[in-house]
């Protein structure tokens, strides 16, 4: 077959609500992560839930509230309401951005913006440099990167054209025909296998596995690295039963030999304050401990992967 | 072979004494080098000044006592207390005198002083009443010079008050011939002259005065000898009375003679360096490129194990701690920490481009990690073909969490220095003196301390039409309000800029010609070519190169500021400039007190009380129409002033997140500051070059300039070099490198000094330093200068945790990934700061 040149479409226009520079735990090297808007889960522990929603969403942060009142005048569908906690009336309000636009001390923010990949690429491109010393490259992330797998399939598209190593983390949860979109220009697939048990696994993200058990083997038969990854969530997976079914799975995957476990914690905690919502896990619960983490670890390492605790 | 193993081995016992000597340390003011200095001063009466000072450094090193500390065995003390300090009060004394009282009790850099010595120095104060440096700089100055020094837009400080230090002299030189040799060298000028030449008179006098001194210092060596000897005889430990005799033997062979192997090296070249430290108390004598030049005694000495050696450098680096100098309160506060500045860089290149970095380079590495202490202050050379291994171990050694090495690049430097007029091999052999000031050492006298200029202030000053606490200090730029755009405010700058950098030119070179009348130094100018070929010493001109070095602070303030005016007032017009000159007299609402800018009439205040009222009543009245008694009032800003002030903060783009903007902004704001400095020349006949590092000074700074346009409040601290505004930087380490990189490093060519911070597990690991090293590659790929980082300690989470807008740029590695700390939450910081205690 004879080699041809794929045109990126830089026109090509897509949510974005981050771009982070110097990640060094998102794959090899110093990389650039780029955040996708939208999921198709819902994780109680979510850390990034102002990425769930696939359209642009205003935050609010009390702390640097100014109380200059400016808002109110600035909002036309009256969605700014004082007296209700979190300032916002999620159903009036539109994000149209104007009440970010003039609030001068920046406690409200919109989350997440139309960009073009050309947009995106001229960001990242800045660290390129970086990225040849370090081998590094880009992640996209998200949200689920697959919720905007056209757009995403650019980005990457455009990256393997600058020579970049990329990446993807997803959680897998996509018609499979997303999936192939983005794979020919993915190096590195970060896959998360959450529970191996259905019924856990709806309860915990709202939806059953069994899509994402299936497109982890068909992946896994096609992309040149896939990485397991595992948040370590109590009461949800952090034991060792289902560990060890998740390591026991990943066996039936071609080209997996790694699995990364990632600790619960609570990074996400006070974004869901700034969405005016409150925080879906128990309070009480905690980061599993180091040696609980430890022997996790150890499971995976007896099923014949490396393991990485944090990624 | 050396490698860059993982680590640095451990000290041995010897050096884990001498290191807690220095810790136990209480500095004192020690009052012998005041009092031998003033008695031959008297004695010599009107003989050249040249003379003078050399007949003056031989009694003191006839008189200064003879100090061996325990288990030492490289010696030579500049004080009888460890740390402590001599007076040198033909600089300056007036503030030491002002200060007896309060020195003790100092929160920082504190002296402890007897009453004794304060008897003592008081008399020999009285005698040099009039005869300092400072007083002759002080009356070379016009007024219009001393006024803006007293305005605080610079400071001339250090060597106002000091003398220049700030000097690299050839080691290898002596190391190699010994001051016999020197001194040959000079009889060999003296043969050649031409005693017909009138200049012959005075170059007479240069040499006589070199052949005092080289004298001086070998006999202040044997002295060590004689007194070595005597202790070994009446030691009773074994162990130590070989190494006493050993000393005593050491000490008659060098410096008078060429070291023979690795251990008189290593003390030829600490008689060198300390007598530098006895003949004046200029700071930031810098070893610059030992692993070069000793490296020669180390290679072929096949008496010594690496153990040994190693043990060798250590003591090496305990003594640059051992020297310390009182300064002045206001110094203090521009130098905290006691801080010598001794810089001292390994690796690099050699004279003929090939990689230089050998087994001394790595030792020097183990040194640092070994003694832990904050001098030399150690600095690391990169090229393109600088090895990995030694990136990476100097990667290693900067997480140890010293703050050092700082990282140089050479393919900055040496065009950078072949541009002053270098030649390639010089420019290759370059080293750091001080903080960040490149030179090629043993052939330059580079100034390059010679001053702190306000770049912040200048900004406020054209705001203000050139005036400044109530006084037209500069030239009348123009009414702010009447600025019609961006551009016109920038020529405004500049053109006050041209006015300042003049005035500060003026004030170096008042005292660059105080120092060349009172006080030339023959001991330092006899290693220093071409001094002895030119007959004359460094002050007056003798070395190869000459340069005169001012610092340019608050870079980023500046260009900051450019940013929201050029954005807010002039693009998006969501403010006026007089509204925005109003909130900066008032200090964004805090002061109640106006700008020491405006002349106060209580009347002004009521008409523009009335006029606000109704402006406010009547929103149809056409602003136009009235501007120029709006412009000549003091308006309320829209909203709120506090509100406006976040605007300045949040709603204009910041230098340190690379967009291009602001960033090319800042530097215009330094290039102009810059280009105006290289005009001028010293009277060594060297050219001005700017540099753009702050020390510590940019706090110091911040205290002397009100509100400025980027947000900032009055009297805070003023941006470190050409990092980023403290917290500005929030996108990450890496757009803020770019950001910097788009300054232009070469002009600055006194110096460029950046700053990162980093939380320890940012750069754990094999991965952690790997991606160090591919940061520092990726800076100088795009011709950064300088950076060195701060691995961060728990304390610092602490204060971030206090005042989390100052760091706003602080990442840490959090649980699978890092994040910027302080959009953490509480809980979760203190969870960080608990893990981190564990982790230290």
């Amino acid at each position: 077959m004879s080699e041809e040149i794929e045109l990126v479409d830089y026109e090509k226009k897509g949510i974005v609500f981050n771009i982070q520079k110097f990640s060094i735990h998102d794959g090899p090297g110093v990389r650039s992560i780029v955040f996708v808007k939208g999921c198709t889960l819902s994780c109680k522990w979510c850390s990034n839930p102002e990425a769930q929603n696939h359209q642009p969403i205003v935050l609010f942060n009390e702390k640097s509230c100014i109380s200059c009142g400016k808002c109110l005048s600035a909002c036309s569908n009256n969605a700014i309401d004082p007296s209700i906690k979190g300032l916002i009336n999620r159903k009036l309000c539109v994000a149209c951005g104007s009440c970010a636009t003039i609030c001068p001390a920046k406690a409200l923010t919109i989350s997440g913006k139309t960009m073009s990949v050309n947009e995106v690429i001229q960001e990242i491109k800045k660290d390129a440099i970086m990225y040849r010393r370090s081998n590094g490259g880009i992640t996209i992330s998200g949200g689920e990167p697959l919720v905007q797998a056209d757009f995403v399939a650019e980005i990457l598209k455009a990256c393997k054209a600058l020579g970049w190593n990329t990446a993807i983390e997803t959680t897998g949860y996509a018609d499979f025909t997303q999936i192939e979109r983005v794979i020919p220009y993915v190096d590195t697939i970060l896959l998360d296998i959450k529970n191996i048990e259905s019924e856990i696994h709806q309860r915990g993200t709202g939806q059953a596995n069994e899509l994402i058990l299936a497109n982890a083997l068909r992946l896994a038969a096609m992309a040149a690295k896939v990485v397991v990854r595992v948040p370590l969530i109590p009461e949800f997976n952090a034991n060792s039963r289902s560990i060890h079914l998740i390591a026991e799975f990943a066996k039936y995957m071609a080209n997996v030999s790694e699995i990364h476990l990632l600790p619960y914690h609570k990074l996400g905690a006070n974004k869901y304050e700034l969405l005016g919502r409150n925080y879906p896990m128990d309070d009480s619960l905690e980061t599993p401990a180091e040696e609980d983490v430890a022997a996790y670890k150890k499971i995976v390492e007896d099923h014949g992967f490396s393991c990485t605790i944090g990624g | 072979m050396v490698t860059a193993s993982k680590g640095f081995g451990n000290p041995t016992r010897r050096v884990d004494i001498l290191k807690e000597q220095i810790l136990d340390a209480v500095p004192c003011i020690e009052t012998e080098r005041a009092l031998i200095i003033t008695e031959a001063y008297k004695a010599s009466e009107g003989a050249p000044a040249v003379i003078r000072r050399a007949k003056a450094l031989e009694k003191i090193l006839q008189g200064l006592p003879i100090v061996i500390r325990e288990e030492e065995v490289i010696v030579g003390s500049l004080t009888k207390h460890p740390r402590s300090s001599q007076v040198y009060p033909e600089f300056s004394n007036k503030w030491l005198k002002d200060e007896f009282d309060r020195i003790g009790k100092r929160n920082g850099d504190s002296f402890q002083i007897s009453d004794e010595a304060k008897q003592e120095l008081n008399q020999v104060f009285e005698y040099w009443d009039g005869k300092t440096t400072n007083e002759l700089a002080t009356s070379y100055m016009d007024p219009d010079t001393l006024d803006c020094m007293n305005a605080n837009v610079f400071t001339v400080g250090n060597y106002y008050f000091n003398g220049v230090g700030h000097v690299s002299v050839d080691y290898g030189k002596v190391l190699k011939k010994g001051f016999k040799g020197i001194m040959a060298e000079v009889v060999e000028a003296m043969n050649y002259a031409d005693e017909n030449d009138p200049a012959y008179i005075k170059k007479n006098q240069f040499w006589n005065a070199t052949i005092i001194a080289c004298n001086a210092a070998i006999d202040y060596a044997k002295r060590y000898a004689v007194t070595a000897r005597s202790m070994a005889e009446k030691c009773m430990d074994s162990r130590r009375r070989a190494e006493l005799f050993k000393i005593a033997d050491v000490c008659e062979q060098v410096p008078a003679n060429g070291a023979k192997n690795f251990y008189e090296a290593c003390q030829s070249f600490w008689f060198v360096h300390l007598i530098i430290n006895i003949e004046s108390n200029g700071h930031s004598i810098s070893p610059t490129r030992f692993d070069q030049y000793m490296y020669p005694y180390f290679a072929m000495d096949k008496s010594i194990s690496e153990e040994v050696a190693q043990e060798l450098i250590d003591c090496v680096w305990i003594k640059l701690n051992d020297i310390n100098k009182v300064r002045d309160e206001v110094s203090t506060s521009a130098f905290g920490g006691y801080p010598m500045f001794q810089n001292l860089i390994v690796g690099g290149q050699t004279d003929d481009g090939l990689d230089a970095t050998n087994d001394l380079s790595y030792m020097c590495m183990n040194a640092t990690a070994h003694v832990r202490l904050s001098q030399p202050s150690f600095s690391v050379r990169v090229w393109s073909k600088t090895p990995d291994e030694f990136l990476l171990k100097a990667c290693e050694l900067s997480r140890l969490g010293l703050g050092m090495p700082a990282f140089y690049n050479d393919e900055v430097i040496i065009p950078a220095l072949t541009n002053r007029g270098l030649t390639l091999r010089d420019a290759r052999g370059y080293g750091m003196i001080g903080c960040v000031e490149p030179q090629k050492p043993g052939k330059t006298e580079g100034w390059h301390d010679a001053a702190f200029f306000n770049l912040a202030k200048i900004l406020e000053i054209t705001l203000n039409n050139g005036m400044c606490d109530g006084k037209q200090l500069g030239p009348k730029t123009g009414d702010i309000a009447s600025c019609q755009n961006f551009e016109e405010l920038l020529e405004a700058y500049r053109s006050q800029m041209k006015y300042f950098v003049k005035r500060l030119a003026y004030a170096d070179n008042c005292v660059d010609i105080a120092h060349a009348e009172r006080a030339p130094l023959p001991f330092l100018s006899s290693m220093v070519d071409d001094c002895i070929g030119t007959g004359k010493s460094l002050q007056e001109g003798g070395a190869h190169y000459n340069f005169t070095g001012p610092q340019g602070v608050g870079v980023a303030n500046v260009g900051d500021s450019f940013m929201a005016i050029k954005q807010l007032v002039f693009k998006d017009k969501k403010i006026t400039l007089s509204e925005l000159k109003a909130a900066l007299d008032s200090n964004f609402g805090a002061a109640s007190a106006p700008s020491a800018s405006n002349s106060q009439d209580p009347s002004y205040d009521m008409v523009a009380e009335v006029v606000r009222r109704i402006l406010s009543q009547h929103k149809n009245i056409d602003m136009a129409a009235i501007k120029e008694t709006v412009s000549n009032i003091k308006m309320p800003p829209a909203g709120d002033m506090k509100s406006l002030q976040q605007m300045l903060i949040h709603s204009a783009p910041k230098f340190g997140n690379d967009i291009d903007e602001v960033d090319m902004l800042a530097r215009e704001g330094a290039l102009i500051y810059c280009q105006e400095v290289e005009k001028y020349t010293n009277p060594r006949g060297g050219q001005f070059q700017a540099g753009l590092y702050p020390a510590s000074i940019n706090v110091l700074m911040g205290t002397h300039v009100g509100a400025t346009p980027d947000g900032r409040m009055s009297h805070e601290p003023l941006a470190d070099g050409v990092s980023p505004v403290r917290g500005a930087d929030s996108s990450g380490p890496t757009a803020a490198i770019n950001s910097v990189a788009k300054l232009d490093h070469f002009i600055a060519s006194n110096g460029t000094l950046l700053n990162q911070k980093f939380h320890p597990s940012a750069v754990q690991g094999e991965n952690g330093l790997k991606n160090l090293a591919a940061l520092v590659r990726s800076y100088f790929d795009q011709k950064g200068m300088h950076v060195q980082f701060n691995v961060i300690d728990r304390d610092t989470l602490l204060a971030a945790q206090k005042n989390p807008e100052q760091y706003r740029d602080l990442v840490i590695r959090v649980a699978g990934y890092s994040a910027q700390f302080i959009s953490l939450d509480k809980a979760i910081q203190d969870d960080i700061i608990k893990r981190t205690e564990q982790m230290f």
